[in-house]
């Protein structure tokens, strides 16, 4: 799809959907919301909806920061603790590396 | 396949394209968001009936000159046409040669993809793990022949449910094929990966992995998504589907089938009567475009001002884990020139070319095979510009892959062996 050919209002409810769809613990679909809506929100002239979808993009990108802080902060933890925590460890393991404890 | 019966009229296919006219776009438009289809054969492409060539199951390929009235002469048109049609010719490559260097990389670092356990689909009930030749022979050949019946049941199938209008069918079974491909195909790829590399890696993490890999692939394919994440991940499940395929076909099956496919191919869209011809017909009496289910489009096209067209489907028809394709190449002169491809060739090029990786000794017999179907897809595209009607274009890349295939894993690699081992360059 490309955004040149849309009208505005079209692209600020597809901007709003990807905004609403992300809160369902999916931030990639926010990282893609940023990165499609960028240039219209940022580099392109004024244009009526573009105050809106500048938020939109906004809140997406502090949106998705937010996300990879705690998928960070738990990948983190994870790998390092993961030999200490023994059985709970294990447990919640998709996949246990060979030959490491 | 023929575009309509005026073809068969008097006029050339120049003038009978000549009326061709916005009214087919609509079908580009859709190409915003393919609908999911893979397996069995049966996509289709379909334009309104004054225009294009449409082309579907089993990878016809439909050609379609889409011309405005009182355009220039039609030497002109000619250089215009071959002159976009080169470069969506390259454009074609990229996407094509990423699937199978996806599927070459997977193959060749992650030996889930070639270990045999001995698992195979229902559709190849026949063994290969036969104590003679004869019967291991006879054995492919029966599950090519399985295999093959299995398609064009589905094919008819399919034009049956879409002649009596049964949409709602074929979009729910779109919804559940590509649900199953992004999901759980791609949960057990990422194992695979992380068990190979040794990875740690927790449940909860991988959860959110796939689930927004998933969920974002299903709005990008089947809603409205960047055209580069919709191609981007029209390339990756057919690689996952390919490498699927390649796991568990067995060997002297998947080469047969290979060879089978093609030639059905060619049956398909050439000759004038068959299922193909029967939903292009329907679709055409009923003035509907019909979408092909899995299309991977070089560029979008957008009428301003179109309203959404019906929901007359694209009408994939996916049998449960059986991915085939159909495509439809086009190319579209003048104001909208875009390039489709369906992802089943892609899917089948790169069984050949992940074939050819796992079980060739060496990177030539690879390298062979990719530069054959590159050759194959060239000529075919060549062929679509001077004929300007659906053509199969699977057969003509298979057969060279094939041919690149045998003779240089027989032929070129012992010699190039004998010649290193006496250390003489040439």
């Amino acid at each position: 799809m490309n955004l040149e050919r849309i009208p505005n209002e079209e692209k600020l409810s597809l901007c709003r959907k990807y905004y609403l769809g992300g809160f369902a613990f999916l931030p990639f679909l926010w990282l893609v919301n940023v990165v499609w809506f960028f240039k219209e929100a940022f580099v392109k002239p004024a244009y009526t909806e573009q105050p809106q979808i500048k938020t939109y993009v906004k809140r997406s990108a502090l949106g998705l920061l937010l996300w990879v802080a705690v998928l960070t902060t738990w990948i983190s933890i994870f790998q390092h603790f993961r030999a200490q925590w023994g059985e709970v460890a294990d447990y919640i393991s998709f996949t246990i590396p060979l030959g490491t404890p | 396949m023929n575009t309509s019966d005026s073809e068969e009229d008097a006029c050339n296919e120049r003038t009978a394209l000549v009326q061709s006219e916005s009214p087919s776009l609509p079908s580009y438009t859709r190409q915003n968001d393919p609908q999911h289809s893979t397996t069995e054969p049966k996509r289709r492409r379909h334009a309104n009936s004054d225009s294009e060539a449409g082309c579907v199951t089993h990878g016809g390929v439909g050609t379609a000159t889409e011309r405005e009235p009182g355009h220039g002469p039609d030497g002109e048109d000619e250089e215009l046409t071959l002159k976009y049609g080169a470069k969506h010719v390259i454009m074609l490559f990229v996407p094509v040669t990423l699937c199978m260097v996806v599927v070459v990389a997977t193959i060749k670092s992650v030996s889930f993809y070639t270990e045999k356990n001995g698992q195979q689909l229902i559709y190849t009930p026949f063994t290969e793990d036969t104590n003679s030749v004869g019967q291991r022979l006879l054995n492919s050949v029966l599950n090519t022949i399985i295999m093959i019946s299995v398609i064009v049941v589905m094919t008819i199938f399919l034009v049956l449910l879409y002649k009596y209008r049964c949409y709602k069918f074929i979009h729910g079974w779109l919804i559940l094929s590509s649900l199953m491909l992004l999901f759980w195909f791609s949960y057990m790829y990422l194992g695979e990966v992380f068990k190979t590399y040794n990875v740690a890696m927790d449940y909860p993490t991988v959860a959110m992995i796939i689930w927004n890999f998933g969920a974002v692939g299903m709005i990008c394919i089947h809603w409205k998504g960047p055209l580069q994440l919709q191609q981007a991940y029209l390339i990756v499940i057919s690689a996952l589907m390919a490498l699927v395929f390649i796991k568990y076909l067995p060997e002297w099956s998947a080469w047969v089938i290979l060879g089978a496919i093609s030639v059905y191919d060619l049956i398909a869209v050439l000759c004038p009567k068959g299922p193909l011809r029967m939903l292009v017909e329907t679709a055409q009496e009923r003035n509907e475009p019909i979408f092909p289910a899995l299309i991977y489009s070089s560029a979008m096209v957008w009428m301003v001002g179109m309203a959404n067209p019906s929901q007359a489907s694209d009408t994939a028809d996916r049998s449960a884990g059986r991915y085939w394709h159909r495509y439809c190449l086009r190319i579209s002169p003048l104001i909208r020139r875009r390039v489709k491809l369906g992802l089943g060739d892609f899917i089948f090029y790169s069984v050949l070319v992940g074939k050819a990786a796992a079980t060739g000794e060496d990177w030539n017999t690879t390298l062979a095979c990719f530069v054959a179907i590159l050759i194959g897809l060239c000529l075919t595209l060549l062929l679509l510009a001077i004929f300007k009607k659906a053509l199969p274009a699977l057969p003509i890349s298979i057969t060279f892959g094939l041919v690149f295939y045998f003779s240089t894993d027989n032929l070129v690699r012992p010699f190039m062996d004998n010649l290193a081992a006496h250390q003489y360059y040439i």
